[in-house]
C-alpha cells in the first residue's frame, strides 16, 4: 500500500510540474512564477492528500478509491511477474467509468461498498480495506456464495459479480479507458493488442506471439488528436 | 409531420432491407427504408475496441432505450433481458456478426416428414409445433448461390452437384457450383480441430464465412486481425450489408434510406390492404407517414412480431395478418453446448483470425446421425472458436468457465487464466432447437421502450426433454474432441439457464396454409397480399445453422417474386 501511495504522489507532483512546463510556452518569467506557485501549491496539497488517503478522483471519494482498490487486488492479486489490479490501475478505470458510462451505477456502488462496510465492521470490527488478505477473501468468498448479510440492493452476488466483471474490464480494456496501465494486463495474459493483421504464420505458430510491440488505440490514433 | 409516397416502404435496413432495396431498386421500384439506427461505414470501425463493441455492444440495442423482457413461463413475471445480440443500425446484424454462412441442409426444410419418415411419428414431442417448410432445398439453391456470389462468402465446396469432395462439407446438400472465393487460412486452432476430429472418423472442414479470403468486388481480403463477432470490420472484408447490397442500392437512384426512424405502426385500411407505415422521425417528429404499395416489414424478429401487434384495428384486433393465431409463436432460438480443451504443449493464440465457429463439423447435425434409441430428433453444429466468440481478453475472461477446482477470482484464477488464455480452444455444439407453441413474443404489459411503445416479452424456456438430452449428447461429443485434440485439460460449461440464446427463429411462421401459419415461402402475409415480413421470424424449425445466410437467399427469392410476378399482378404470390 505505501508503496503504491509513494508511487501515486510521485506521479502527481511529475504531472503537476509537466503541466507547469507546458505552460512556459512564451510565457515570461514573471507569469510564470505567479502561474507555478499555486499549481505547485495544489500538487502538494494534492500529494498531502493522497499520502493520507483522501485524493479524490473522478466519481470515488477517497474511501472508496481504497476500499475498491483493495477489493479488485484480492480479485486479481498482483505478484512478481505477474501485474494485478493496482499495477494496471483497475481502480482508475473504475473511478472514470463511473463518472462516464456507467454514471447510472454510481448508487449502485455507493450502496455495495456501504453494505461491505457494514459487514466486515460486524464480522471483524474493522473496514474492508484494514482487513488482512485472507480475511479479505473470506469475505469475497462469502459475497460470491451469498453467505455474507448486510446487503439489500444491491445484492451480495451482484455487487461481487459486478465488480469482477469491472475487474477484467480495467484489466484487460485498452488504457484509453484508465486502466490496463502500460498494457500490465495484456502482458499477464500474452495479448499483443489490437493488431490490424496477422500472417498465416502467425496463425500457425505454436508459440506465444512476440512480432510486435503492444499496440492501444492511443497509438493507433490520428497524430493531431492532441 | 411528413408524408411521402413511394412503391415499397422496408422497416429495417438489415440483412433483408439491404437487398430488397438493391433488388427492387435495380427494377426500377422506388424504395424507402426506414432504419431506427445510425448508418455507419468503414471508417467508423477503426481501431478495434473490444470494450466498447464486444463488451459495451456499441453496435447492439440499448438495453435502457430498448428493452425486451423475458419469463420462462406464462406464470412467471418478465425481467429485462441485459444483452441483447442482434443490429441496431444500418445493415443490421450483419455489421457485427461473425459472417458464419450457411445453406440448411434438404432435411433441414422438412423436419416434420423426415422425422416421421425414418423414426415415426411417435419421435416427434408431443408439445413441439414442427412442421415442414413450404419449399425445398432445390428451389433455395439458385438463391443461396446467388447470395454467396453477390455479397461474397469464403469456403470450399463439398458437394458438388452430388460429387462429394474432401475438404468441403462432404454432408452439405447438393449445390451447383463451388463458392466464389477459398476458403479463409485455418489456424492452429482450426488445424488441430481437423486433425482430431479426422482422427474419430468425422468429417472437419473450414466453417464457410461472408468474409473475404482474397480481394472480390473491390473490397480487400481479410487481414486475419480477430476483431469479427461483436464489432464492425475495419478494412470491410466482412461481407456485410453495409459494404455490399447497401451501396447497390444506392447506385439504383431509386432508394432513400431514412436513419433514426422509429416505425410504430403498420397503417390499413377495411380494403384488405396496407397503406404504409408512420415512425417517429429523428428529428423528435410524431406523425411522419410512408404511403406504400408495397409493406416489408424487416426488423429482428422481437420487432417484426412487436409492429404486427401494434398495429391493430377493429378489423384486425388480433393483430395485422394474425388470422391464423400463430403470431408470436414457435419462437426458437440457439444454445449453445460448450467445453474448453487447454494446451500444456503449445499456444493456439486463438484471438488470431476471424473469430466465430472457426472450424467445423456437420456430423452430428440436422438427421446426418442415425437418431434412433437416442431419445431426441436433430443435432448441432460442432465447432472450434474462442470462449467468447471474439478471441480478445475480456470475451474470454467473461466467457470461459474454470474448470473444476480453479476458482473464478483470486491467484488461482489469475494463474489459470494467464497460463491458457493464449493455449485454449472452445469447442461449441449449436445446437437445433425445436418449435413448441407456447415458446412466443408477445408485448409486455409494463415494460415500455424510450418511445412509449410496449417492449416485446419473450415466454421461452428451452429445457425441454428433447432438447436437454440433444444438449447432454452433444457435450459429451466436444469432450471427445477436446481429449482427441490432445489437450491437457478438457471441461465442460453448465448448461445455461432457460433464457433464449443468439439467433432466434420463428414468430412469423411459414407455412403451405394460412391456419398454421402467418406467411407464405415469400414473406408475403396469407391476410394482406401487399404486406411482407421477411427473415428468421419465417422460420418453421430452426436448424443447428447460423440463420443468415438463409435469410439472405429468402430475401433474394422474394425480390424475384415481387419483380417478376407481384408487379404485374399484385395479389397472392400462392
Amino acid at each position: 500500500m505505501s508503496t503504491h501511495d509513494e508511487a501515486r504522489r510521485k506521479f502527481l507532483v511529475g504531472a503537476a510540474a509537466g503541466a507547469g512546463a507546458v505552460a512556459t510556452g512564451g510565457v515570461s518569467s514573471e507569469v510564470l512564477a505567479q502561474v507555478q506557485a499555486p499549481v505547485q501549491q495544489v500538487a502538494a496539497e494534492h500529494a498531502a492528500h493522497t499520502t493520507a488517503g483522501k485524493g479524490l478522483g473522478a466519481f470515488l471519494n477517497a474511501e472508496f478509491t481504497e476500499a475498491v482498490a483493495a477489493f479488485t487486488e484480492r480479485l486479481m492479486p498482483g505478484a512478481p511477474g505477474k501485474p494485478g489490479a493496482r499495477d494496471a490501475n483497475v481502480v482508475n478505470y473504475i473511478d472514470l467509468a463511473l463518472a462516464g458510462a456507467y454514471s447510472d451505477m454510481q448508487d449502485f456502488y455507493r450502496r455495495g461498498l456501504a453494505s461491505l462496510d457494514a459487514y466486515c465492521r460486524k464480522t471483524h470490527n474493522k473496514p474492508f480495506v484494514e482487513l488482512n488478505s485472507a480475511q479479505q477473501d473470506e469475505v469475497i468468498g462469502a459475497l460470491e456464495q451469498g453467505k455474507a448479510s448486510e446487503f439489500t440492493w444491491p445484492s451480495q452476488q451482484a455487487f461481487f459479480n459486478t465488480l469482477r466483471t469491472h475487474t477484467i474490464e480495467g484489466m484487460f480494456a485498452d488504457p484509453v479507458y484508465g486502466g490496463n496501465k502500460d498494457f500490465a494486463g495484456w502482458k499477464l495474459v500474452g495479448f499483443p493488442g489490437a493488431h490490424p493483421a496477422f500472417t498465416a504464420a502467425d496463425m500457425q505458430s505454436k508459440e506465444a506471439f512476440t512480432g510486435a510491440a503492444y499496440l492501444g488505440l492511443q497509438s493507433q490514433a490520428p497524430r493531431n488528436r492532441g | 409531420m411528413a408524408t411521402e409516397k413511394t412503391d415499397v416502404v422496408i422497416v429495417g435496413a438489415g440483412a433483408v432491407g439491404g437487398i430488397l432495396a438493391a433488388e427492387l431498386g435495380k427494377a426500377g421500384m422506388k424504395v424507402i427504408a426506414l432504419e431506427r439506427g445510425p448508418r455507419l461505414a468503414t471508417k467508423d470501425f477503426a481501431p478495434q475496441d473490444e470494450l466498447r463493441y464486444f463488451q459495451r455492444q456499441d453496435l447492439r440495442p440499448d438495453v435502457k432505450r430498448q428493452p425486451v423482457t423475458w419469463r420462462p413461463n406464462a406464470n412467471t413475471r418478465s425481467s429485462v433481458i441485459q444483452s441483447l445480440s442482434y443490429g441496431n443500425q444500418a445493415g443490421g446484424g450483419t455489421v457485427h456478426y461473425g459472417a458464419v454462412s450457411w445453406r440448411f441442409h434438404e432435411d433441414d426444410f422438412r423436419v416434420r416428414s423426415n422425422t416421421i419418415a425414418h423414426y415415426g411419428a411417435s419421435a416427434i414431442p408431443e408439445d413441439s409445433s414442427v412442421i415442414d417448410w413450404p419449399l425445398s432445398y432445390a428451389e433455395l439453391e439458385p438463391f443461396y448461390d446467388r447470395a454467396e456470389y453477390d455479397l461474397g462468402v469464403s469456403g470450399k465446396a463439398g458437394n458438388l452437384q452430388g460429387r462429394k469432395i474432401e475438404g468441403g462439407n462432404v454432408l452439405e446438400s447438393p449445390r451447383k457450383r463451388d463458392y466464389p472465393l477459398p476458403p479463409l487460412q485455418v489456424d492452429q486452432a482450426g488445424s488441430n480441430f481437423e486433425a482430431a476430429t479426422k482422427k474419430l472418423g468425422y468429417h472437419p472442414f473450414s466453417t464457410p464465412r461472408a468474409i473475404l479470403s482474397q480481394p472480390y468486388k473491390g473490397r480487400p481480403g481479410c487481414s486475419y486481425c480477430g476483431a469479427c463477432q461483436g464489432f464492425g470490420c475495419h478494412i470491410g472484408a466482412k461481407s456485410s450489408i453495409l459494404v455490399t447490397a447497401l451501396p447497390e442500392a444506392d447506385k439504383t437512384g431509386n432508394f432513400k434510406l431514412i436513419t433514426g426512424a422509429m416505425t410504430y405502426r403498420v397503417n390499413s385500411d377495411n380494403s384488405g390492404k396496407v397503406t404504409g407505415v408512420s415512425y417517429f422521425g429523428p428529428d423528435g417528429s410524431r406523425d411522419n407517414t410512408i404511403e406504400a404499395e408495397i409493406v416489408v416489414i424487416a426488423p429482428f424478429v422481437y420487432d417484426c412480431v412487436r409492429l404486427l401487434m401494434l398495429s391493430k384495428t377493429e378489423k384486425y384486433p388480433n393483430g395485422l395478418a394474425n388470422s391464423s393465431g400463430h403470431l408470436g409463436k414457435h419462437v426458437m432460438s440457439h444454445i449453445g453446448a460448450r467445453a474448453f480443451a487447454a494446451f500444456d504443449d503449445r499456444h493456439v493464440n486463438i484471438y488470431m483470425g476471424p473469430s466465430a465457429q472457426k472450424h467445423t463439423i456437420d456430423d452430428f447435425n440436422a438427421d446426418n446421425f442415425d437418431h434412433k434409441d437416442l431419445g431426441f430428433i436433430r443435432g448441432a453444429q460442432i465447432s472450434a472458436g474462442p470462449a467468447g466468440l471474439e478471441g480478445g481478453p475480456i470475451a474470454t475472461a467473461m466467457n470461459m468457465v474454470m474448470p473444476q477446482g480453479v476458482p473464478r477470482w483470486g491467484a488461482g484464477f489469475r494463474d489459470f487464466f494467464s497460463k491458457y488464455y493464449t493455449r485454449h480452444v472452445a469447442l461449441t455444439g449449436q445446437t437445433e432447437e425445436l418449435p413448441y407453441a407456447a415458446q412466443m413474443i408477445d408485448l409486455d404489459p409494463d415494460v415500455k421502450d424510450a418511445f412509449g411503445l410496449p417492449a416485446p416479452r419473450m415466454t421461452y424456456d428451452w429445457r425441454r426433454p428433447n432438447e436437454v438430452k440433444r444438449m447432454e449428447f452433444v457435450n459429451q461429443k466436444l469432450l471427445e474432441i477436446g481429449r482427441s485434440m490432445g489437450a491437457a485439460h478438457v471441461w465442460r460449461a453448465p448448461s445455461s439457464p432457460g433464457a433464449p440464446g443468439s439467433h432466434h427463429q420463428g414468430g412469423v411462421r411459414m407455412g403451405s396454409n394460412p391456419r398454421e401459419s402467418v406467411v407464405n415461402k415469400y414473406g408475403q402475409t396469407w391476410d394482406i397480399p401487399n404486406l411482407f415480413v421477411i427473415g428468421s421470424s419465417n422460420f418453421p424449425t430452426s436448424a443447428g445453422f447460423n440463420p443468415t445466410l438463409t435469410i439472405q437467399a429468402l430475401t433474394y427469392m422474394t425480390a424475384d417474386a415481387i419483380v417478376n410476378r407481384y408487379r404485374k399482378s399484385p395479389g397472392p404470390l400462392v
